[in-house]
């Protein structure tokens, strides 16, 4: 059976990206549905595929799972080869850790950094709080890196697995707000950057035109231009 | 190797409740170790991310409820913490995590204080809100698979993550439908709830964050 993942707007959506860049770094098949959010009719259309009524969802025959990491679980299971989650044990507990760290945290930076893959990258004043967030991430990303990334640029190792995917959108704030970063995060970043899934998704987002102002900072410059 | 299970006050933290409550409903043993909030202690034993719970095995420390519940469930695959049904056990995670990333309205409106005296709180729209979706949520879950808990007849991971939510409705004198009340008298009728209360309200620290009406503090 196909899987079909429901997804949001691309430049925006950064809980759709999660299992969209999972699945497309490691071959797994599926049919997309992209909704643009926000949009008349938007929750309408959204609440047909669930009634939590949020992007992503992944359809999987009768099944319908909703929540970016219940969907990573979801793939997990069903694609063991993908291996998504680190095949050890101790990593596989650490690498749970930090995803569902991500999952339920870091609110100051999620709601001061929305995601935004055409905003111009540059640093942006920060208030503490987002400050605070970016310096744990980079100390994760860090820790992960030393202690399970051998034989490979991601956070455990050779594979892009479900971490990674659940800080995609992460590198991308830090990519767009300038975030301080240091350069093992810079290697980090370019490592999840240069993924031929991720320059899919970054060129189908440059295509769009839907335009939420409440996720533009430099409003009413969007995309570096005055909005018409 | 024993599992040793890191938690804060039992009368106001909700997030270590749920893996505590799994393990001793499932009967997974465990040492307790207690550290109250803003304590030296709880700086020393909440680890990197500085929160807890916190499930240390042997080398391995695992921190956030729903990745303890997950650790747990490779970990003792007899107890069942997951559904054992593929359609099932993807609901079940669904719903957890949606009650471990969302519900903030409702989080901030109604902390857990198990020793408050049960007075009603009127609720904000958004936290009527997330009732309301709670409260669809679990009917679905008990229609579809039968109950008397979310999946069944068996208290499973996605009961524990919500188990701080049932203690939240009895504290506040939320207004529910009876199936979400024969599904609270579900949970409060186990054991390992009535335990962990029983110790709640026996803490003597007050945590003015999550005490509403502080500097009043009211008890039953």
């Amino acid at each position: 059976m196909a899987l079909t993942l429901v997804i949001g707007n691309k430049n925006y959506s950064s809980w759709s990206l999660r299992p969209w860049i999972a699945m497309k770094a490691n071959a797994i098949p599926f049919k997309e549905v992209l909704i643009p959010l926000y949009l008349p009719g938007s929750s309408e259309e959204i609440l047909k595929h669930s009634p939590a009524g949020k992007v992503p969802i992944l359809i999987d025959g009768d099944e319908r799972v909703w929540e970016s990491l219940a969907i990573l679980e979801h793939l997990a299971e069903r694609f063991p080869d993908a291996k998504l989650w680190p095949a050890d044990r101790r990593a596989r507990s650490h690498a749970r850790s930090v995803s569902t760290e991500m999952h339920a945290g870091f609110v100051p930076l999620r709601n001061h950094c929305t995601m935004n893959l055409w905003l111009p990258p540059k640093a942006r004043p920060m208030p503490p709080d987002v400050l605070a967030n970016a310096a744990r991430i980079e100390a994760i990303w860090a820790d992960c890196r030393a202690r399970f990334g051998q034989g490979g640029p991601f956070l455990f190792g050779a594979t892009f697995g479900a971490a990674d995917a659940m800080y995609a959108p992460v590198v991308a704030r830090f990519h767009n707000y300038g975030l301080p970063a240091s350069a093992k995060t810079r290697a980090y970043m370019d490592a999840v950057m240069a993924l031929p899934a991720w320059r899919e998704w970054y060129d189908a987002a440059m295509q769009e035109t839907w335009v939420m102002q409440h996720n533009e900072p430099d409003w009413p410059l969007v995309r570096g231009k005055p909005v018409e | 190797m024993s599992l040793t299970l890191v938690i804060g006050n039992k009368n106001y933290s909700s997030w270590s409740l749920r893996p505590w409550i799994a393990m001793t409903a499932a009967g997974i043993a465990f040492v307790e170790r207690l550290v109250p909030f803003e304590t030296p202690e709880f700086k020393r034993e909440a680890g990197a991310a500085g929160k807890v719970p916190l499930l240390i095995d042997g080398a391995i420390r695992i921190w956030e409820s729903l990745a303890i519940l997950e650790y747990l469930a490779e970990r003792h695959p007899q107890a069942g913490l997951w559904p054992a049904d593929d359609a099932a056990r993807a609901h079940a995670r669904a719903i957890a995590s949606e009650m471990h990333a969302g519900f903030s309205a409702l989080r901030g409106h109604l902390p857990m204080n198990i020793a408050r005296k049960v007075i009603v709180r009127p609720l904000a729209p958004q936290a009527a809100a997330d009732v309301a979706r709670i409260e669809a949520m679990w009917a679905d879950c008990r229609a579809r698979y039968g109950g008397p808990f979310l999946f069944g007849p068996k208290f499973c991971a996605a009961d524990a993550m919500y188990a701080p939510v049932v203690s939240r409705f009895i504290t506040y004198a939320v207004e529910v439908a009876p199936g979400t009340r024969a599904y609270m008298d579900a949970l409060t009728a186990l054991p390992a709830w009535r335990d962990w209360c029983a110790a709640a309200v026996a803490e003597p620290w007050l945590y003015a964050e999550d005490e509403i009406d502080w500097p009043q503090v009211h008890r039953a």
